[in-house]
């Protein structure tokens, strides 16, 4: 380990990859959610249109895990702390 | 487009510095906007007809719209608080289409979501005392007084939520978008990104202001009923 701040940024390089996986469970959860929603218009084609607006609002709710994941590795990427924390204690 | 907030302008008032932003100008450009158009409207319906055709028909079936919506989601209970809503619902709209028109979105800057979020949450707390007093402050306590800071938490939790939601999106998209246009060859620029925009912008831009106004009015009706 030649270089710390190598090190910093290239951990959190492969931090923010792992942060985005959780769309893994996020996709899985949003098709859930389509194919019930399929299922009941199936049933019910008269109730299609609140089912799908029920829908969309559920999806939406879903894909908020994935929007914190994808926030935290935006975060590891661009506006990184641990940097500036390091960069401090050499100067200091 | 870029992806950093940068700074337009910057000066001083009383000893603190003011920054204007890259966001505000954009939010301004889009208020002018609004302003005008809104302006426009009045003006054009001046010439009030009792059968509405062409352009006072658009305008009259988007109200519609919107009021059915209002409506169906939170009842006759709280009217003046459609006129809010419907100012919210089209700021946050023409701010999440703007990314079309090659400007920054300003949701795009957790500031202005948390902006609208925070309000939303001030007229949950505000509402729900007005209409419901004492019980209100007693749900907090409920089912026991040990819980009093998990309930906290949880309604801080909520303008958090709320306001990361649609930031998230808005951002993803327009890093995708610069992402496109910085790194393939011109010839690439021509058809491919229509769609990417139907998707990121459009698409994206509208459901998060439904889904931004739908939380909204269900959190509020939540606290009055």
């Amino acid at each position: 380990m030649q270089d710390p701040l190598a090190f910093i940024i290239a951990i959190a390089q492969i931090s923010a990859a792992i942060a985005v996986l959780n769309g893994l469970l996020v996709t899985l959860g949003q098709g859930n959610v389509a194919a019930k929603a399929i299922e009941s218009i199936a049933r019910q084609p008269e109730a299609e249109n609140s089912i799908r607006t029920t829908m969309f609002l559920g999806l939406a709710m879903v894909e908020t895990s994935g929007i914190y994941g994808l926030l935290i590795s935006i975060i590891l990427l661009f506006a990184n702390p641990l940097v500036n924390i390091y960069l401090q204690h050499i100067g200091g | 487009m870029d992806l950093n907030i940068d700074n337009l302008w910057a000066f001083e008032i009383f000893g603190i510095e003011v920054w204007i932003t890259r966001t505000i100008f954009n939010t301004w450009l889009i208020m002018l906007f609004l302003i005008a158009f809104a302006i426009f409207v009045r003006i054009r319906l001046c010439k009030f007809k009792e059968i509405p055709s062409g352009f006072q028909n658009a305008i009259e079936a988007a109200i519609e719209m919107f009021d059915r919506f209002f409506y169906q989601n939170i009842g006759d209970k709280l009217e003046p608080l459609g006129t809010w809503f419907f100012t919210v619902f089209t700021l946050i709209l023409a701010s999440n289409l703007s990314g079309l028109l090659g400007l920054r979105p300003p949701t795009a800057d957790w500031a202005t979501t948390f902006a609208f979020a925070i309000s939303t949450f001030g007229l949950i707390h505000f509402l729900g005392i007005k209409y419901k007093k004492g019980s209100y402050i007693k749900g907090f306590f409920e089912p026991h007084p040990v819980f009093l800071p998990l309930n906290l938490i949880g309604e801080l939790a909520l303008p958090v939520s709320l306001s990361f939601r649609m930031f998230g999106n808005v951002l993803s998209g327009m890093i995708l978008m610069t992402l496109f246009y910085s790194i393939t060859p011109v010839f690439v620029r021509f058809v491919i990104p229509a769609f990417l925009h139907v998707y990121f912008d459009l698409f994206s831009g509208i459901l998060q202001t439904y889904v931004f106004c739908i939380l909204s009015l269900i959190f509020i009706r939540g606290a009055v009923d």
